[in-house]
């Protein structure tokens, strides 16, 4: 139990309002997006500065607390869930966009930047930032980083990595750490910044991004391709890409994700289509009218059901805000949505399809699949109820399975959620022991007390940090 | 059927459903449209948060602390969430299932419940005692400040709020209702009938909108039957958590409609509209469901009426203005009613729409909410300000008395010139003189 002098002397440092400890602060805090997750921190600040956090910190250490930065909480492997209690950093106070460079095309932003605000700021200037995951309303730049989140634009445009120039950050020593800059080119020793990004908020507090800005294309096309089948979409999907065109955008839903989208966006999706393929070309104007031709022809060889171009801006908008919606609006379905992140080679695709709809069958679930096809990433969704348990073992088996293909493939557990808590088991199967081996070491160098997000990426053989940690409590008035 | 088992830490009566709160996949897409969770920065004061709450007393890992009756109050009922959530999560009725758990656990005082009673069972539910008690009309002007007063007291707030109370009010003329006759008749080629829902609010602070939905209407070929014997929707109990009185209500009005011949049965008050919509789920065990179904396939906000039967635009007259429209929770949100009212504003002749920035942003009103939380009301009263004065038009259109009586109040507070208007009263503006 933190101290009532430690709550005190926080607040004198940030200020009232930005410590919370009352019960149903911490309730609401001791979440992510990520099912099953849940466990409560014993107090929860809210830094404005540098210097609170680092005070902050400095009052965790003597209360013997560790720390969970946290950004807006859309997190899908848990990596915010404050596992081992402690001190949630929550760095959605620290929101000012502090620079856009027009000249050297950066912007500076606070880690507590929200996504879709950095990206409205620069448009505003003429510049893109194209990272655009699909919580980009609310999720924060230094989630992203944390994450190394993707997007429905990665495919063409790369994800969160590719932009970040520089970091600012506090270790956990307290000490800061300032790593690249402005120039486009830098191989100045080890590269720090790569290693913080993806890292989960293991290795250090992000407080500052600098981030890569390009010019915005100046033209792009919409294009909606229905599917009989899930596999031919992703025949079509492996085709556009031997064609050696790059769409900025191609992303994937099958019919149970149409219909949920369709429930709620109803802008006239196709129910009873088995896929669809939204498929974005932009960049100059002639570039554009040809691969968006050639994405067509592609279309017509392999026989998609219907093709359709979007009208004007506004339909292509309302067709990439529908798509962002799928994995909430999946959730209509079940109680609960588990969700994965399987990623394999693109031209493993249709054969990824087969095998989701094999084990569906074989597991008797129910499935919604969509995703960054494009990137060969995509979020199989099992619609279960967590209170049957027989249901969600199936759930598991489907997913264990699933992923020892996906590997077999030289794919991927995690194309962009994280490791977090509820994919260690996997993480370890695709790098085995002497990979694992080499990040606790990484982990030691930087986080020689283990007091960063403890629990997360891998086990420390403690049992409390197993995947499905629900704290029961109970308070009284 | 009523269940017997308390759902975790609820009582039983008028406890949130376990679906409705396991529904939550906590993704956070409702986060940044929701105005507490703007003006605090505070997750329990956000929709994710809130339905987290209500899960972990559902899971009976909290019980119902003060907190969380503070939170069921605190949230505007504004359904912004209702609209932003992909999966189908109503986390502002989940609150006002809530409220009337706040009741339950905490009741009032001794004086509080008089109060209260003496408000929401006596006072609202009769329309007689309302109008007669209040008239004659100077006496009533001060009254109504009282009636206001009194609501404030019932609601715990002190003296502070009585000087905005009185200055949000309007100038009151004489209510609507004892004027307005049973049957007004369809003008030019009849095309219905219809009943029109005459809100307690509307016909003592606003009876100038009404006068111009029964003109309007009547212009357009309805033959309006306004029935004397309507009561009060049911709104302000349900939002003060009194779900009992409500229901009481919302029977006495189904039965009194479904006894008119009327094709429609329209409001121009997107509060009742909203909770007219309700009843079917608000009545579910107290009314055959053939009823409520035939009542709830009847119900229309104004605007949806006439777009839905498309206003008749001959003999209109030219309304030389540039407008601007702020959406109504309980209409846009709440009814999903958004692209109707800007049809018909852009249907009157001359009128110029010029969009505002979060057109759908509530304006910090909601019922009482707006005198309990002055202060966190104001600021978002001053973002929607902010908006509308950008925009630079002559008039900002509503079309709820909530939203009415705050921008009306803060249009003047803040020295702006534009008027503030029903899109009843603009339309009106447009008609033919009867
Ligand atoms: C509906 C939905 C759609 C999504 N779509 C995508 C998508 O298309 N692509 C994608 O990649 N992801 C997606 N995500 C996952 C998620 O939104 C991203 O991982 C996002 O980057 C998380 O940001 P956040 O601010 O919510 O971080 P949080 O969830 O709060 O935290 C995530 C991790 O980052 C750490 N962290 C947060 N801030 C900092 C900091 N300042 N310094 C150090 N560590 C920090 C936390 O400790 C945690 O480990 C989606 C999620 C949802 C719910
Ligand atoms: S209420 Fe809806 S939008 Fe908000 S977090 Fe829950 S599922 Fe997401
Ligand atoms: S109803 Fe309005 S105030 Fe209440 S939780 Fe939803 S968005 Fe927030």
């Amino acid at each position: 139990m933190i101290s009532k002098t430690a709550i005190d002397h926080l607040a004198e440092k940030l200020g009232r309002d930005n410590v919370l400890h009352e019960k149903e602060d911490l309730l609401t805090l001791g979440y992510d997006s990520t099912p099953g997750v849940h466990h409560l921190p014993e107090v929860v600040v809210y830094p404005t500065t540098t210097e609170q956090l680092i005070a902050a910190m400095e009052i965790a250490e003597r209360e013997g607390l560790p720390l969970t930065p946290r950004g807006s909480g859309t997190g899908l492997s848990g990596g915010s869930v404050p596992v081992k209690g402690g001190m949630v950093l929550c760095l959605t106070r620290m929101n000012r966009i502090l620079e856009i460079d027009e000249e050297n095309l950066t912007a500076t932003a606070e880690a507590g930047v929200v996504t879709l605000d950095l990206f409205n700021a620069v448009a505003a200037k003429g510049l893109f930032y194209p990272p655009d995951p699909g919580s980009q309303k609310i999720s924060t730049l230094g989630g992203n980083v944390a994450e190394n989140a993707g997007g429905l634009r990665g495919l063409k445009y790369g994800v969160t990595r590719d932009y970040v120039m520089a970091l600012k950050g506090v270790l956990a020593d307290r000490g800061l750490i300032a790593t690249g800059g402005k120039s486009v080119k830098d191989v100045a020793g080890y590269g720090f910044k790569d290693l913080l990004v993806g890292s989960e908020g293991t290795l250090g507090i992000v407080t500052e991004i600098t981030v890569k800005l390009i010019p915005p294309p100046q033209d792009k096309r919409t294009i909606l391709a229905y599917f009989n089948d899930t596999r031919t979409a992703g025949e079509a999907v492996s085709r556009i890409i031997a064609a050696k065109i790059i769409p900025s955008t191609m992303e994937i839903m099958d019919r149970a994700t149409i219909n949920c989208v369709e429930d709620y966006v109803k802008i006239g999706l196709p129910r009873q289509m088995a896929a669809l393929l939204l498929i974005e070309v932009d960049g100059h104007p002639a570039p554009v009218a040809e691969e968006a031709e050639g994405v067509r022809r592609i279309l017509e060889q392999v026989k998609a059901a219907e093709i359709h171009v979007a009208r004007d801006a506004a339909q292509a908008a309302s067709l990439a805000a529908a798509r962002r919606t799928a994995l909430s609006a999946l959730a209509r379905v079940s109680p609960t949505t588990l969700l994965e992140d399987a990623t394999v080679p693109r031209s493993r695709l249709a054969e990824t399809f087969d095998e989701i709809e094999r084990l569906t069958e074989k597991y008797r679930l129910k499935v919604g699949t969509f995703g960054h096809a494009g990137d060969g990433n995509l979020h199989p969704t099992v619609l279960c109820d967590e209170r049957d348990h027989d249901e969600m073992e199936r759930a598991h088996a489907f997913y264990n399975e699933l992923y020892g293909q996906v590997l077999a493939w030289g794919g991927t557990v995690s194309g962009e959620h994280g490791i977090g808590l509820a994919k260690k088991e996997y993480l370890a199967r695709q790098i085995g022991p002497g990979g694992v081996q080499v990040m606790k070491r990484i982990k030691q160098t930087f986080d020689p007390q283990g007091i960063l997000n403890p629990g997360k990426i891998f086990d420390e053989g403690d049992p409390c940090t197993q995947a499905h940690v629900e704290e029961g409590f109970r308070v009284s008035h | 059927m009523s269940p017997t088992e308390p759902l975790g830490n609820f009582k039983v009566e008028d406890a949130p459903h376990y679906d409705d709160v396991l529904q939550c996949m906590r993704c956070g897409f409702c986060l940044p449209t929701c105005p507490t969770y703007a003006l605090t920065g505070r997750e329990r004061s956000s929709p994710r948060g809130r339905v987290a709450l209500a899960r972990a007393v559902a899971e009976k890992k909290l019980e119902f602390t003060p907190t969380i009756k503070e939170e069921a109050f605190f949230c505007l009922d504004c359904r912004a969430c209702t609209s932003a959530c992909p999966s189908g999560v109503r986390a502002g009725e989940v609150m006002e299932v809530c409220r009337s758990q706040a009741h339950a656990f905490y009741p009032l005082g001794k004086m509080g419940k008089a109060f209260r009673e003496f408000i929401l069972r006596k006072m609202v539910p009769s329309p007689e005692l309302l109008e007669t008690s209040m008239l004659p009309t100077r006496l009533y002007q001060r009254l109504g400040i009282q009636w206001l007063v009194r609501h404030l007291k019932v609601l715990k707030l002190g003296p502070e709020w009585m000087q905005k109370a009185e200055g949000m009010l309007p100038r009151l003329e004489k209510p609507l209702r004892p004027q307005l006759p049973e049957v007004v008749a369809a003008r030019g080629e009849k095309r219905g009938r219809v009943g029109f829902f005459l809100g307690c609010v509307m016909t003592l602070m606003y009876p100038n909108v009404s006068r111009n939905t029964v003109r309007v209407l009547s212009h357009q070929g309805f033959d309006v039957v306004t029935p004397k014997d309507t009561k009060c929707c049911g709104a302000p109990h349900l939002s003060e958590g009194d779900r009992e009185t409500a229901r009481q209500l919302a029977l006495f009005n189904l039965d009194l409609f479904l006894a008119q011949d009327v094709d429609y049965i329209v409001t121009d008050c997107a509060g009742c509209g909203a909770a007219l919509k309700e009843y079917e789920e608000l009545l579910e065990e107290r009314a055959e469901h053939d009823k409520l179904a035939r009542f709830r396939a009847k119900i229309r906000d104004i605007s949806e009426f006439l777009a839905e039967v498309g206003l008749r635009t001959e003999g209109l007259r030219e309304v030389r203005a540039s407008v601007t429209y702020h959406e109504p929770c309980h209409l846009c949100h709440a009814q999903g009613i958004s692209a109707q009212p800007r049809q018909i504003i852009r249907q009157i002749p001359g009128v110029e729409l010029r969009e505002m920035a979060e057109a759908s942003w509530c304006c910090g009103s909601a019922a009482t909410w707006g005198l309990k939380y002055a202060e966190d009301s104001r600021k978002v009263l001053d973002r929607k300000l902010d908006n509308a004065r950008a925009t630079g038009v002559d008039i900002l259109v509503t079309a709820n008395p909530g939203c009415h009586l705050q921008l009306a109040w803060g249009v003047r507070e803040a020295g702006l010139s534009q008027e503030v208007l029903h899109l009843m009263e603009l339309l009106g503006r447009a008609l033919p003189p009867d």
